[in-house]
């Protein structure tokens, strides 16, 4: 096997050159380390430390990389995710990443990327072995739900998501939601979507309440998208790509969606008694929990899924992108969402197995 | 040897359990790994997939038929999956009209078809579900 860098020398060099060019006071800067890292097929992320000197003498640092693929059309996604991180650094203890450049020229390496500061130390949690986390399944619990209150409490008036993003009124948050991932089904589905069709139209048949709040959403809060320091604590939090200004509830929903549970419908997101998690996130979030919103907004995050299968499904089939995992979601996590949104519906026609 | 189901399982188990850590470092170990849980997958759903779409056309045409529809051809051209899963397509478009036509009626006709309709998908949403994967734990990989 070639060591890391060399299996990456070509884009190793060139980020050389660019980093140093945008470090101020920069010399002699190099790449000591270079490996990529899997999953999140939609971007290629890449973990580099490099050291250089300035004026105050030698230094090292450890980024993350994170450039486009070659094929990718949506520029969008890349400034929004910067801007969320942005959005979110620094502000209320949340442990998100520091954004350090953006890149929308494709000339430095090929495509547009951007670098954030690496959060040394942290565990990532596969999301079907929820007890990896254990014996600190609940500490990690409460600074998941804490956190996740935290983002929806941030003030977006003047932030840098609002620069990037639309601010939809408190009563279409939902609406430009559904519209959004049911024309991602509409376009992409390889085959009929009978339980997709049918949830859409239950959907938008039966709207939620208006947001209570309009706050900055990550889009895809659960667990595998953080990382934890092996004694409790949360001290990263990943993956902003699909962040924009709505409803707190759509993550609350998505972060408890069952599929990111370990199938543990005794605690919410798999980590903690759902009265406890709601409690912390009122908390943190300063919104009052309303059983018809997250009605709603659970169902929603099943058919949120399946567009994020769908589509992954497509690029796979398509040829655009080869990566395993996407032919994984388009099948397994396609099927469980599916499932999912079939008992729930069904029962509401007094139908269950 | 013709037993394909378990060909699929056994390559899939080596590639999880053989090939993917001692590529452990590199960016393939994650496609390894991905790759030997869905051959597992395949191995599984080869066994069944015939049954399970035999099965749904059958009683997408049933359902259809109940709700009025008329379908040309209901038989599919053979037995091979990709003309039973074209024929299950045909179909299940059809019904995807064919339920939103119901829910826009108020009779207790069309609720009692829905209701077969919805016992329909979830029985057929629950059968293609694969067996949850196995992913190696932080000790097993440490072996």
């Amino acid at each position: 096997m070639p060591e890391p860098v060399e299996a990456y020398r070509e884009i190793a060099d060139r980020f050389t050159a660019y980093a140093e060019a945008h470090i101020p006071g920069a010399k002699n800067l190099r790449i000591t380390a270079m490996n990529r890292i899997h999953g999140g097929a939609s971007r290629e992320t890449y973990s580099v430390d490099i050291a250089y000197e300035d004026a105050t003498g030698p230094k090292t640092r450890g980024l993350i990389l994170r450039k486009d693929p070659p094929d990718s059309l949506i520029d969008t996604e890349r400034r929004i995710e910067f801007a969320a991180i942005r959005t979110a650094f620094g502000k209320a203890d949340i442990p998100a990443p520091e954004a350090l450049f953006l890149e929308t020229d494709p000339g430095p390496l090929g495509a547009p990327f951007f670098v954030m500061g690496r959060i040394e130390d942290g565990l990532a949690l596969n999301p079907f072995r929820i007890e990896d986390v254990e014996p600190h399944r609940a500490d990690v619990g409460r600074a998941f739900f804490r956190h996740l209150g935290a983002i929806a409490s941030l003030d977006i008036d003047g932030a840098p998501i609002q620069d990037e993003t639309d601010t939809p009124p408190a009563d279409g948050c939902w609406k430009r939601e559904l519209d959004y991932w049911a024309n991602e089904i509409e376009t992409n589905a390889r085959e009929p979507q009978p339980v997709a069709q049918a949830a859409i139209r239950y959907l938008r048949r039966n709207p939620p309440p208006p947001a209570q709040k309009l706050s900055l959403v990550h889009g895809d809060y659960r667990s595998g998208n953080f990382l934890h320091d092996g004694h409790g604590s949360i001290n990263a939090i990943l993956d902003w790509e699909m962040a924009h200004i709505g409803d707190p509830y759509e993550d609350l929903a998505w972060a408890t969606d069952l599929l990111w549970c370990g199938n543990d419908t005794e605690r919410a997101a798999g980590f903690l008694p759902w009265e406890e998690a709601i409690a912390t996130w009122q908390e943190a979030s300063g919104c009052t929990f309303d059983p018809a919103a997250f009605e709603w907004w659970s169902l929603f995050a099943h058919l949120k899924g399946l567009g994020i299968w769908i589509t992954s499904a497509r690029a796979f089939a398509d040829g655009k992108n080869d990566d395993p995992i996407l032919a994984w979601s388009g099948w397994f996590t396609h099927c469980a969402h599916e499932l999912m949104l079939a008992s729930r519906l069904a029962r509401k026609h007094g139908v269950e197995i | 040897m013709s037993d394909i189901g378990m060909i699929l399982q056994r390559i899939g188990a080596k590639l999880v359990t053989d090939v993917a850590p001692k590529l452990e470092g590199d960016y393939s170990a994650g496609h390894a790994s991905m790759s030997g849980m869905m051959s597992v997958m395949a191995g599984e759903m080869w066994d069944k997939q015939a049954d399970l779409l035999i099965h749904e056309v059958t009683r997408l045409e049933a359902l259809l038929s109940t709700g009025g529809v008329k379908v040309e051809n209901a038989q599919p051209e053979s037995f091979r999956i990709s003309d039973l899963t074209a024929k299950r397509n045909e179909l299940a478009a059809l019904l995807v009209d064919l339920q939103a036509e119901l829910e826009e009626r108020d009779d207790e006709e069309a609720r009692a078809l829905n209701e077969q309709v919805w016992g329909h998908l979830l029985a057929t949403s629950a059968a293609r579900m694969p067996s949850p994967p196995v992913f190696a734990g932080a000790d097993e990989e440490d072996a």
